[in-house]
């Protein structure tokens, strides 16, 4: 088509013009006459819809106007006849009406998943794996869903129920099952990037961090559904229903890795953390990368600059607090009782630096003897004779220098040091009536982050730090009137000090239909809504997005990879689904039924592509879908790092099932301890204190646990969908040496030994039942019991742990 | 092609039991059966002729000061005790900045360049003509951590790939039984920023540096503990792999299988390669004493860059030292707070004669033209003092070395201003520095990308301009 009639693109056909010949002075950066060309908004100041002749963007660059545009070049007749049909058909500015993931998804009706996955293996000429044996199955229900392997009890009970419905019932007893939520739970902590301390150099603990983590695990064995679910995560502190999950649901905002020192001195670290937020909401719930657009349009998608800081706007009220887990009485009753303590505590001290001062001002000249001679010089100095060097170097130390209390005591004289006594034994006295601290959540709520109290480190430097005197304001908002957001602006090329306009609250323009609002405030007026307003606009039924991005990764959890590949990438720089209607009717479905996982587990496990034989080798197949895409067998996937560990405690029998809680730290040998440099981990012995899943391990962004880590944990410090599956050589190493392993095959050798003392034949067919789940063949038979004839019990568990069929789901 | 969950095999064409059945379906062009992508550390072509092989990084953690080492500073004596002015806003780390400070040491000249080495560095100075010196190299921030991730990986936030990892993805290894990508840190500790140092961010672990312990077992699990022998060890790998076999024998066309039968292989080959190849004492005595193994002063770091030389004779591509780890940070690394004379005369009294021992043995074996040494820290130091006689951290500019590579020595490129505060002549970014890394190994800083989410990422993410002096043709 290449008539008049030809239907213009924005993306394709207008975008690379402006790219080329506007942008430059008219952009989101810079805007020459004020003319911004960056959003279609801003454009229509130069644009008249429908009518290029009365538009003036048209007859400057068409020449009918003065000056011609672009500055000192042309565009070509082509170029300006795409200019002209793209205004005359309206001058829409974004791809949505084309590009198929910001198109709402529509429903095949009537189908269901075995219709549309048997209609893509027809349309390919694809042969379908028979449905795999019972056994396999359990285990592959169990691993997916729990992430255990079923115990010999479980495996009979369900062989032996030949009954209907069998598999359904299983289904569902397994989706009931507390351990349910810490496998899918984990899922979900991936993307949310949960850990349990900062990250960077200092790599503070964030003693609770944990409270949200286990609030994931519980919403999805409450199977929360999944709108509330993010609702509460994005917004809980201002729904009309703030609970104490609500407020632990915001630690998902929280999650950012932080610097957490001296932040006051490098405010703009603060826009980095709004980044991260913005990345994690944009890959992890939108599959969209708009964080590309933090410093320039998107190159790829249509996100503009404005769209980023529109929704930058929308979490720009944040700051971080610990919310009170208790009622609002008890949380009043503890900061006055602490706030008073404090106070009579301070008064003592102040009495205490009194009592101690004339000998502190003694003592004093002596540390300075400890300096080099110029220091000692220039504090010798008189302050006005001082020279400007002097000045310099007698600042750098006079303040540093400090005096002990145990100093001090040896010169104090005895009356003194009796008065000195009976102070700290009153200070002691009112320490005893301090509280207990109360329960508190890591999250965040609206308030002006110009105010924030001091976190540890940020003391400011000298002559740094210094409140912005002309503003007044304070922390949190506690009325009268509503809070008022802090203004937040454009960042011409994402540089904290180039600002550009100031932006309102706003999503992202290419995938909001109608008028949604941006701001829902709650009736305490204490927030501005703006985050709410977001959350509603990602679970809004007109957003083409949320539930098709979720769904998938659902589907990439149950099959190893997602409909669309690229998990956290939607965009036209990710992959094309492999079953367009497959995904469109997931994410209907989903909807549909309240946004339930678990309904979704129970539409997926039971169809036949889910309970296809992995083993199945169909030369043709193979040739003709090497990957698989179109599930004509159910791929084999090798199991992630956490429930390699947690299937070896469970098959060991040493797993300790305890759920929720404080994080445990499996011990860590000497070696690698020695790289950690700062943080904590609190090495513990190992045993069944620590034998919990994997799941409640510390996960430490400095050092993560080098037992999960090889096994390709993710990275901690952005949202990850999809994990890297590698295979090296040192996860081989792992399993063959690792003090921690060989641990285990010794208790599993214990176990088979004290079940079956005597016979060798059934301690191989009870290894075999604990950890693969079946009974071992003639000829495996014959091969161990030929082992055992030389070897201990406990050579032949350890190789159990090690063996393919341990490690990959099938 | 799958992107998303990428597989990867490690795996030779060596010809064990399931290694035949992977070399086939490559040839079918099948290797790639349900995502599944070919060896990870298999050798690649670079994308044009390369200068080098391989590289060893000599990492001073801490911060090494510049006007004290590689870079004198007439001026700071001339104006001592002064206040640094007409520079802005003076940035320092801790406290207040302080007033211009002299170098405690004196400098001469060396070689037939004539380029001036400070006392510390008797040793290495007497190489100063196979040398590039850079005295205009730009750190991105005056945080050590962030200052490492920077020359780590080129950005200052933890979770991105390092150099070591961007260029066995780009190249892969030489020796199939030895890790592409080696780590070996002081004996007093990691450097700051932990593990993170080596991490292959978002790329498959297979990318990411093997820590090295400079004794005992080189590798953490590389062995059984005491109580398993090992005839006790091959035993249970025998079952192990016969099991896992007869398993395999009903997934005919499955590579995943195939592929961690043979990583077990591996590892219990690396069981023998890897003590082998780090084993210091099978060295003449001659060598050892030129390294200075047998001075209680220079043995540890020695040990580290013979170690060095082993594993990059052995085919090993990246091999990053650390100098400086977190016992005490004032005292056990490089970050002269307190005093620049004290802790820099120390620290080089234990690298020097290491260094220069690793550069000489490097020409005898013939291994200094296809291997880039580098030297380097996470930034230079203040002129200005702290309390007197320390030096505070100073992104603004520090001096870099490069040797190797057929790099012609003896140049100096760059310059910092009078005083050592700021990059003035050829400012060279961390980004030049990764652009010109690369480059010397063949590869083209812009080419090499990795998919991740739907962008192609570069280890010199938008930026980076080759340094000429060092990758030009008359470079050579």
């Amino acid at each position: 088509m290449n008539g008049a009639d030809r239907k213009i693109s924005f993306s394709d056909d207008v975008r690379p013009i402006f790219q080329s010949s506007c942008w430059k002075c008219h952009g989101s950066g810079t805007q020459l006459g004020k003319l911004d060309l960056s959003s279609r908004d801003s454009a229509l100041r130069v644009i008249t819809p429908g009518d290029p002749e009365k538009s003036r963007l048209y007859r400057l660059v068409a020449g009918l106007e003065k000056p011609a545009m672009p500055m000192g070049s042309t565009l070509t007749p082509q170029q300006l006849e795409t200019i002209r049909l793209w205004i005359n058909q309206g001058a829409v500015w974004d791809s949505t009406g084309k590009y198929w993931a910001f198109e709402k998804p529509v429903s095949a009706r009537g189908k269901s998943i075995d219709d549309l996955v048997k209609r893509a293996l027809d349309e390919r000429g694809l042969t379908p794996a028979p449905e795999a044996d019972r056994r396999t199955l359990l285990r592959r229900a169990y691993l997916d869903l729990i992430g255990l392997p079923p115990t010999p009890t479980e495996t009979d009970e369900f062989l032996n129920d030949r009954k209907p419905g069998a598999w359904e019932r299983l289904i569902d007893k397994l989706l009931a099952s507390p351990h349910y939520g810490e496998r899918w739970g984990r899922h979900w902590l991936d993307v949310a990037r949960y850990a349990d301390s900062n990250g960077f150099e200092h790599d503070f603990d964030r003693p609770n961090a944990w409270r949200y983590r286990d609030y994931v695990i519980r919403a999805f064995n409450a199977d929360k559904p999944y709108d509330a679910f993010l609702r509460e995560q994005i917004a809980g502190d201002e729904l009309p229903n703030v609970t104490q999950d609500s407020l632990i649901a915001t630690g998902f905002l929280r999650n950012y890795a932080k610097v957490g020192f001296r932040e006051k001195d490098n405010p703009e670290n603060r826009f980095d953390y709004l980044d991260d937020m913005l990345g994690t909401i944009g890959r992890g719930v939108l599959g969209l990368t708009v964080q590309c657009a933090r410093c320039h349009d998107h190159k790829f998608d249509p996100i503009s600059q404005r769209d980023y800081y529109r929704m930058q706007a929308s979490l720009f009220g944040y700051v971080e607090v610990d919310h009170p887990l208790t009622s609002r009485e008890t949380a009043a009753a503890y900061e006055k009782k602490k706030a008073e303590i404090d106070a009579r505590v301070n008064a003592v001290r102040q009495n205490l630096r009194e009592l101690e001062r004339p000998y502190r001002d003694q003592l004093l000249p002596a540390k300075y003897k400890r300096f080099p001679q110029n220091v000692q010089d220039a504090i010798a100095t008189p302050e006005d004779k001082r020279t400007p060097g002097q000045v310099l170097l007698a600042s750098q130390v006079i303040r540093t220098v400090s005096v002990s209390p145990a100093e001090i005591d040896r010169i104090m004289n005895p009356q003194d040091l009796a008065q000195k006594q009976t102070l700290n034994e009153e200070i002691a006295r009112i320490e005893k009536e301090r509280p207990e601290p109360i329960p508190v959540a890591m999250g965040i709520t609206d308030g002006d982050y110009r105010f924030t109290p001091d976190g540890p480190g940020d003391e400011p430097a000298p002559g740094k730090g210094v409140k912005q005197a002309a503003i007044e304001g304070s922390f949190l908002h506690r009325g009268p009137g509503r809070y008022q957001t802090p203004p937040s602006y454009l960042l011409v090329r994402g540089d904290p000090n180039s600002k550009g306009p100031e932006m309102q609250p706003g999503f992202l323009s290419a995938i909001t239909y109608g008028n949604p609002p941006t701001e829902l405030p709650p009736a305490s007026g204490n927030t501005a809504g703006r985050r709410r307003a977001l959350a509603e606009w990602l679970v809004s039924p007109e957003n083409p997005l949320t539930a098709r991005v979720i769904v998938n990764r659902i589907w990439h959890h149950h099959f190893g990879h997602g409909i669309v590949p690229t998990l956290d990438n939607f965009g036209k720089m990710g992959e094309m689904p492999s079953n367009p209607e497959l995904l469109d009717w997931l994410a209907v479905e989903f909807v549909n039924r309240g946004w339930s996982i678990k309904q979704m587990h129970r539409l997926i496990m039971t169809s036949d592509a889910y309970k296809r034989a992995s083993k199945f080798d169909d030369a043709a197949d193979l040739a003709k879908d090497p990957q698989n895409r179109y599930l004509w067998r159910y791929p084999m996937q090798r199991l992630d790092a956490e429930i390699i560990r947690d299937s070896i405690l469970a098959v060991s029998g040493g797993l300790n099932p305890e759920m929720f809680g404080k994080p445990v730290f499996p011990k860590l040998q000497a070696d690698v301890l020695k790289s950690m440099n700062y943080g904590i981990w609190k090495q513990s012995e190992d045993g069944p204190m620590v034998w919990r899943r994997s799941v409640y391990v510390y996960r430490k962004r400095g050092l993560p646990y080098p037992l999960l880590d090889i096994f390709d944990l993710p990275n901690q410090n952005i949202s990850c969908g999809a994990r890297n599956v590698s295979t090296v050589p040192t996860q081989a190493l792992t399993l063959l040496n690792d003090e921690f392993v060989l641990r285990q095959a010794q208790l599993l050798s214990n176990r088979l030994q004290e079940t079956e003392p005597t016979d060798p034949a059934k301690q191989i067919e009870l290894a075999y039942r604990l950890a693969l789940g079946r009974g071992p063949e003639d000829s495996e038979l014959r091969v161990n019991l030929e082992f055992l004839k030389t070897r201990k019990l406990v050579d032949f568990a350890h190789v159990l742990l090690n063996l393919n069929e341990f490690l990959y789901l099938r | 092609m799958f992107r998303s969950r990428r597989k990867f095999l490690f795996e030779s064409c060596g010809g064990l039991s399931g290694l035949g059945l992977a070399c086939l379906l490559d040839q079918d062009g099948l290797l790639k059966a349900e995502g599944v992508e070919t060896n990870p550390n298999a050798a690649k072509k670079p994308h044009f002729p390369a200068r080098a092989k391989s590289v060893i990084s000599l990492f001073m953690s801490g911060g090494v000061s510049h006007m004290d080492t590689f870079d004198p500073k007439p001026a700071l004596a001339k104006y001592a005790g002064q206040p640094l002015t007409g520079k802005g806003e003076i940035v320092v780390r801790q406290g207040n900045p302080g007033p211009l400070m002299p170098s405690p040491f004196t400098f001469r000249k060396y070689g037939q360049s004539g380029i001036d080495v400070s006392e510390i560095f008797p040793q290495v100075a007497k190489h100063v003509d196979e040398l590039a010196v850079m005295r205009s190299v730009m750190g991105m921030s005056n945080d050590h951590v962030q200052g490492h991730y920077a020359l780590a990986t080129g950005m200052i936030r933890m979770g991105f790939p390092s150099v070591g990892s961007w260029v066995n993805y780009g190249l892969g290894s030489e020796n199939q039984n030895l890790p592409g990508f080696v780590v070996i840190y002081d004996a007093h500790g990691g450097p700051f920023g932990g593990p993170a140092n080596w991490s292959a961010g978002f790329m498959p672990a297979a990318y990411q540096g093997t820590v090295f312990r400079p004794s005992g077992t080189p590798i953490v699990d590389l062995t059984p503990p005491a109580d398993i022998a090992p005839e006790q060890q091959r035993a249970r790998l025998d079952l192990l792999m016969k099991l896992n076999e007869m398993d395999a024998a009903k997934y005919p066309g499955n590579t995943d299988l195939a592929a961690r039968i043979e990583s077990y292989e591996l590892a219990y080959r690396m069981q023998s390669t890897a003590p082998e190849a780090v084993n210091v004492e099978s060295e003449p005595e001659a060598t050892r004493k030129l390294y200075g193994l047998d001075d209680p002063v220079t043995a540890p770091f020695a040990r580290q860059c013979l170690m060095a030389r082993r594993l990059v004779e052995r085919g090993v591509r990246f091999v990053q030292l650390y100098h400086g780890g977190l016992g005490v940070q004032n005292v056990d690394t490089w970050d002269a707070h307190e005093n620049v004379q004290d802790n820099h005369s120390r620290h080089a009294a234990e690298v020097d004669k290491p260094i220069a021992a690793l550069l000489t043995d490097l020409r005898a074996t013939g291994l200094l033209d296809s291997t880039l040494v580098i030297w380097q820290g996470e930034f230079g130091r203040m002129p200005i003092s702290q309390r007197g006689v320390g030096r505070d951290h100073n992104p603004g500019a520090m001096s870099i070395w490069m040797a190797g590579a057929k790099i012609r020595g003896g140049q100096i490129i760059g310059s910092s201003d009078e005083f050592g505060y700021k990059a003035e002549e050829q400012p060279i970014s961390v980004h030049d520095l990764h652009a010109s890394i690369l480059h010397l190994l063949g590869m083209d800083h812009k080419r090499l990308t990795y998919r991740f989410n739907g962008r192609d990422i570069r280890l010199t993410d938008v930026y980076g301009e080759l340094i000429p002096q060092v990758c030009g043709d008359k470079a050579a």
